[in-house]
């Protein structure tokens, strides 16, 4: 393949991050006080949430289904374990370990309901998320303040002048990007995701990995709620609210698709960077903040657009690489011709 | 000329006239003519690929003829549409059957058109609806949901609705009774009588040659896309029918290099009895080390249901199946996957691939954990891996990173076949491992199976054609009525007799057979 096509291909594999570039770029210049230092750690920081559950989202995207609760579950996991620390008197570290456990009991029911049930996944989360939304109203009428400084440690914890949650949520998607680009377990996901069907009959135990979708999901959103928890330091029962919407809004700038079998972790973090970066940088524009959420749904039908144009525009480069590989050899025929004869 | 426009009118209900049919590059329909009286039943049969389903495609209004004319009621046409083809009340009834699941049995007789003129006047439906069954003597309740009725019924519905509710001239059953009960088609067998009773004209598709013998006045043989020959009934029998459906054959031409000396004394895979009720029952065979042994069987034999319920996709009522002389009993392809045993599903683009990943992805799906250490798959291995099997195969492609749904029908076709030999399993059951790809990819699989494949592994191979079949195998099973009535060997290949056999005639005496 010519060096031309390939750098052309992997633009268009990457195409979130270009727009990133550019729009980096472009308020660099034109937005004040965007391009410090500040800035750019409060706009890690601000996305640190989103991140995880756009990765979670994605993941489930990749195999073919979505995932409405994450929201809920963001807000349930931390919310039941305070509560329930506060009654048992649990310490901090039994309280994380809890929190994550919750979620990943979520993500399995969720997930064994689709995969062993097969429960429509819209319909399945859409009902225990108001389900968990119901019971952290109920359960969490007052938000629940003054939490343990280990159990917000993540969410308000500082190295330096730099905030925890920051390299965590970059080390998270190091060890996904390379889970889904390097070993069995996460090739699998989007070979699920592909075709079910084929998968199962090529010998890939399609409930298994179903179910870890789900599980991936469950655990990130409570890797959230601690996140979002910590950052305020208490337990309200309006955390994570709407924020579903986003999630999905980042994984598909990220390049997953309904239709399953796509998507790369870090497109997915591009994704969540470029949601973030337009938050901060209309903010400090000035824009009015109901203003700035239109703005973000327009992008996602852009995405939305962008992802067909990408689609046919790498149809069409390898369909051309294919004709000229064919002339090639065609040429290569006639003139071996005369020699052999 | 008007005279003898209505003595047309009054014998012949529809003529085709050198009909030809070009799809890109090959010869569908040569040069077709045929004549279809009024008032008789008509069979049409011919080998996969012979080009019956275009001509039925012509009939019918949804295939454009290249060339030649069509002459119903006295109208000449130079190709028709569905519409057209419902004007002149031709109606056909596809081997599928399409209906809607929730809708009611006499709801179904009369959409679109529904009795009552603005408000649907039930009552008055389920009346005539009941009348019309009480007519065709299929009872059955008229308010019965679509869903709740067997595919055999609702096909015979489909049949009912074409005849007395449509009441078109002309009916094409395109093998209508391969999915019929033996009681529907007994049905079947009366209605049509009925219509030819009231002069109407039927024509019958079948794959069985012994039905097409008791339900037809006239038989028209298609073979590579010509029309052989229109016989009359009394003139046929099995054997000739079979002989003008298949043709005569340079066998020494068709088959490939004889590697049966590669064929080592080793029971690799045994079945015993293995029965699921209603689909297969009591077959019983072995197969050993380098051996390829083909499944020939009509479809609706079983042969795709046998596959799936070995490697465990589908359970299985009795029997036992033998690994290496140990018992086995797989739940799941993924067991059957680990003890190398490995299916190549008939269904290339639902079953098989997996469309939008890369072709080296599936060839390597089912040996993951063979190309990695720890789970982390090694990519060094991986892409030789993929490129050794898309040269041994020949898979045309820009690289082993392009999309399988940007390549043609045989090439993904080859990837499929590369996807099982990247496992280098022991035993390989190939569900028509040829279907829907072209001649130059056709004998590339059949020689890679035949060379390559043999050498560790034992074969199990269907086909849709038996020519297929003769190439390689060094025996032939013949399955029929999902069970395994005769046996060839290499050497005594016949296409005429197999192609006897598949329709259930004895050619072999049953102490040859035992000798499995």
């Amino acid at each position: 393949m010519r060096l031309r096509t390939k750098i052309q291909l992997t633009l268009l594999d990457n195409l979130v991050w270009v727009l990133l570039a550019v729009f980096f770029l472009v308020n660099a210049i034109f937005t004040p006080n965007f391009f410090t230092g500040k800035n750019q750690l409060n706009i890690l920081y601000q996305s640190a949430t989103l991140g995880l559950l756009v990765l979670g989202q994605g993941i489930v995207m990749m195999v073919g289904e979505l995932d409405l609760s994450m929201e809920a579950t963001l807000a349930f996991a931390p919310g039941v374990t305070i509560l329930a620390a506060r009654q048992l008197g649990l310490g901090p570290v039994v309280s994380i370990l809890l929190t994550l456990a919750v979620g990943l009991a979520i993500g399995w029911f969720n997930g064994f309901c689709v995969a062993k049930l097969q429960t429509n996944s819209f319909l399945l989360t859409m009902s225990t998320q108001i389900v968990m939304r119901g019971l952290v109203l109920f359960l969490v009428p007052f938000s629940l303040a003054g939490l343990d400084s280990v159990y917000t440690f993540l969410g308000r914890g500082r190295v330096g002048t730099i905030q925890v949650a920051i390299p965590a949520l970059l080390v998270i998607y190091l060890i996904f990007e390379f889970i889904f680009r390097k070993t069995i377990f996460g090739r699998r996901f989007t070979l699920t995701g592909g075709n079910r069907r084929a998968s199962y009959i090529s010998g890939i135990n399609t409930d298994r990995v179903m179910i870890m979708a789900f599980v991936l999901a469950g655990l990130l959103s409570a890797l959230a709620g601690l996140i979002t928890a910590g950052r305020q330091n208490a337990v309200s029962n309006s955390m994570g609210e709407n924020m579903v919407m986003m999630a999905f809004a980042g994984a598909i700038l990220g390049g997953c698709s309904f239709n399953g079998g796509m998507g790369k972790p870090i497109g997915m973090l591009g994704g969540t960077l470029l949601l973030g970066m337009i938050d901060n940088a209309l903010t400090l524009n000035g824009v009015d903040v109901n203003l700035v959420s239109a703005t973000k749904g327009a992008l996602i039908f852009v995405a939305i657009l962008l992802d067909r144009v990408r689609f046919k525009l790498t149809a069409r480069i390898m369909h051309q690489e294919n004709m000229r590989k064919l002339l090639a050899a065609q040429e290569a025929q006639l003139s071996n011709g005369p020699d052999a004869a | 000329m008007t005279s003898a426009q209505t003595v047309q009118d009054k014998y012949i209900a529809l003529e085709l006239r050198h009909i030809t049919k070009l799809y890109s590059g090959t010869v569908a329909l040569d040069d077709v003519s045929l004549t279809v009286r009024r008032g008789e039943v008509h069979g049409l049969i011919g080998k996969n690929g012979a080009g019956k389903s275009t001509l039925v495609g012509v009939i019918s209004g949804i295939v454009t003829p290249s060339s030649g004319e069509i002459l119903v009621n006295g109208h000449t046409f130079s190709s028709l549409s569905p519409i057209s083809a419902k004007h002149q009340h031709i109606s056909i009834i596809t081997q599928e059957p399409q209906v809607i699941e929730e809708s009611t049995v006499a709801e179904n007789f009369f959409m679109p058109l529904y009795a009552g003129k603005q408000v649907i006047d039930w009552r008055e439906m389920a009346r005539r609806a009941s009348a019309i069954l009480e007519e065709a003597g299929f009872p059955l309740d008229v308010s019965t949901r679509m869903r709740d009725l067997s595919i055999s019924e609702r096909q015979l519905l489909l049949v009912i609705k074409a005849c007395y509710v449509e009441n078109a001239d002309i009916i094409i059953m395109d093998e209508v009774s391969a999915s019929l009960s033996q009681k529907d088609q007994a049905i079947l067998y009366r209605i049509i009588q009925q219509l030819i009773a009231q002069n109407k004209t039927v024509i019958f598709i079948s794959h069985h040659t012994g039905e097409l013998l008791q339900v037809c006045d006239r038989v028209t043989v298609i073979r590579d896309g010509h029309n052989v020959g229109s016989v009359d009934r009394k003139d046929l029998n099995m054997k000739k029918l079979a002989s003008l459906i298949v043709g005569s054959t340079n066998y020494d031409e068709l088959v490939m290099d004889d590697l049966s000396s590669m064929i080592r004394d080793e029971e690799v895979f045994a079945l015993k009895d293995f029965t699921s009720y209603g689909k297969f029952q009591d077959i019983s065979l072995s197969l050993r080390r380098g051996e390829i042994v083909g499944l020939a069987g009509l479809r609706g034999s079983g042969r795709t249901e046998l596959f799936k319920s070995i490697v465990g996709i589908d359970p299985h009522d009795k029997g036992t199946l033998l690994l290496q002389g140990k018992e086995k009993r797989y739940a799941s392809p993924a067991a059957a996957c680990g003890d190398g045993v490995l299916y190549l599903a008939e269904e290339r683009e639902a079953e098989g691939l997996i469309p939008i990943a890369s072709i080296k992805k599936n060839i390597t799906i089912s040996i993951l954990p063979k190309l990695s250490r720890w789970g982390v798959i090694r990519k060094n291995t991986e892409d030789q891996c993929a490129d050794a099997l898309i040269r041994t195969l020949d898979i045309k492609a820009v690289s082993r990173n392009q999309e399988i749904s940007q390549l043609s029908g045989g090439n993904k076709q080859k990837v499929l076949v590369a996807k099982i030999m990247a496992h280098t399993p022991l035993v390989c059951l190939l569900d028509e491992p040829t279907r829907g790809v072209d001649i130059e990819a056709k004998e590339s699989i059949l020689d890679t199976i035949n060379r390559e494949l043999r050498k560790e592994s034992c074969v199990l191979i269907s086909s849709p054609g038996v020519e297929d079949l003769i190439k390689i195998c060094d025996r032939i099973l013949i399955l029929y009525e999902g069970r395994i009535i005769d046996q060839f060997h290499r050497g005594q290949f016949s296409e005429q007799e197999i192609y006897r056999a598949m329709q259930g005639e004895i050619i072999h005496h049953t102490d040859e057979v035992s000798k499995l």
